[in-house]
């Protein structure tokens, strides 16, 4: 598992001091510490396209923000990310659950979802990469360039286990 | 009063340094022919201006952020007031014009006529509100958007309004020039 206070150090780092989402369990411990810490805010939205919207906003107005949401969350934003931060040309971190895979054998609400989470992102055209405990600043050095670059959201996929018990 | 009105009233009492944010549709035709300045105009994400207003407003805690929205918007958005009201943004406030139908795709009824706007929004934890009918009256629009624009704390004015007889030109911009232009005014 990731250390929270490593991941958070490695965001203020990279200039984030600003969060919103909506939880998934994946995600509970970083949640609670990233609630804690007083080096960033954490807005909980009521839904994913309010917090995409929410992230727009703060971007507009010359701050960063990285959004925390489970990958059923992906079916919420479809129009953000078409016609607001696609369009409008918006890069934003997004941390993005990925359940649905062997561990929520048990979660059938999450299986649909897990199988086509990769093919959503292309649909959408939205560049991913999944983070693992040994390679997750690489991948995050690589992402946050990759979405300077293309000035467009980009999503880090994130199973169980490696942000959360 | 038509929506269109309300608008271009407003050019006579914001003093230029707003930040606006306008719902996809007329409404956001109408503020860019409108009103001076470069504001952020949406071109699509239906339901979302309040929320982009609110990131705007805590980015910015030293501009006054003005959210205009049509009805049909702002109550496919709705839960997103909740959040608003938690957050308490001094310097947000929200116009909504409603003329009960989502003009834009042709007049089609929303739910509006059956809401009672004031009690749904303080209910929500938002004491500052308006409302006013300007379908028969045109009361004191200039008072009524000063008191709106110019005072401290969130606070949301909702308008019921005509439906609109002319439609202004398309956008004659691409967003990315919206963003950019809007981006280039904060630096
Ligand atoms: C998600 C989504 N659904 C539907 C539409 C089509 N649409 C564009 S504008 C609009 C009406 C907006 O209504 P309102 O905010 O009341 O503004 P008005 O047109 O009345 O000025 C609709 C339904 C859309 N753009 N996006
Ligand atoms: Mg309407």
């Amino acid at each position: 598992m990731i250390e929270s206070a490593d991941f958070l150090s490695y965001l203020t780092d990279n200039g984030y001091t600003f969060s919103t989402g909506v939880p998934c369990s994946y995600f509970r411990d970083l949640l609670i510490d990233l609630e804690k810490d007083d080096r960033f805010t954490y807005l909980p939205a009521t839904r994913e396209d309010e917090a995409m919207g929410i992230a727009t906003g703060y971007f507009l107005g010359a701050g960063k923000t990285f959004l925390i949401m489970q990958n059923s969350g992906l079916a919420n934003i479809g129009d953000a990310l078409t016609s607001l931060t696609q369009l409008y040309k918006i890069p934003l971190l997004m941390f993005v659950s990925y359940r649905g895979l062997e561990p929520d054998r048990d979660f059938p609400e999450h299986i649909i979802m897990g199988d086509v989470t990769k093919s959503v992102l292309d649909a959408y055209q939205i560049p991913y990469w999944v983070i693992e405990e040994h390679n997750w600043k690489n991948v995050l050095d690589n992402a946050l360039e990759i979405m300077e670059e293309l000035s467009k959201p980009v999503c880090i996929l994130v199973k169980k286990g490696v942000l959360s018990d | 009063m038509k929506g269109a009105e309300v608008i271009s009233k407003l050019s006579t009492i914001l003093n230029g340094e707003e930040l606006i944010v306008s719902s996809n549709g007329n409404v956001s035709r109408q503020v860019y022919h409108l009103l001076q300045g470069d504001h952020i105009y949406l071109r699509g994400s239906m339901g979302l201006p309040v929320p982009i207003g609110l990131g705007l407003a805590l980015a910015q805690p030293n501009r006054t952020v003005l959210v205009i929205t049509g009805d049909g918007n702002f109550l496919m958005g709705l839960s997103a007031m909740t959040t608003v009201a938690h957050v308490q943004p001094e310097n947000l406030k929200i116009i909504v014009l409603d003329n009960e139908i989502y003009a834009t795709t042709g007049g089609q009824n929303t739910v509006s006529s059956t809401i009672d706007y004031i009690t749904m929004i303080q209910g929500m934890g938002i004491n500052n509100s308006r409302s006013f009918d300007m379908s028969d009256s045109d009361h004191l629009i200039s008072e009524i958007l000063k008191d709106t624009t110019r005072e401290q704390g969130l606070n949301v004015l909702h308008l019921k309004v005509e439906e609109d007889t002319i439609i202004l030109d398309n956008i004659p911009h691409h967003p990315i020039d919206i963003k950019e232009n809007f981006v280039n005014r904060l630096l």
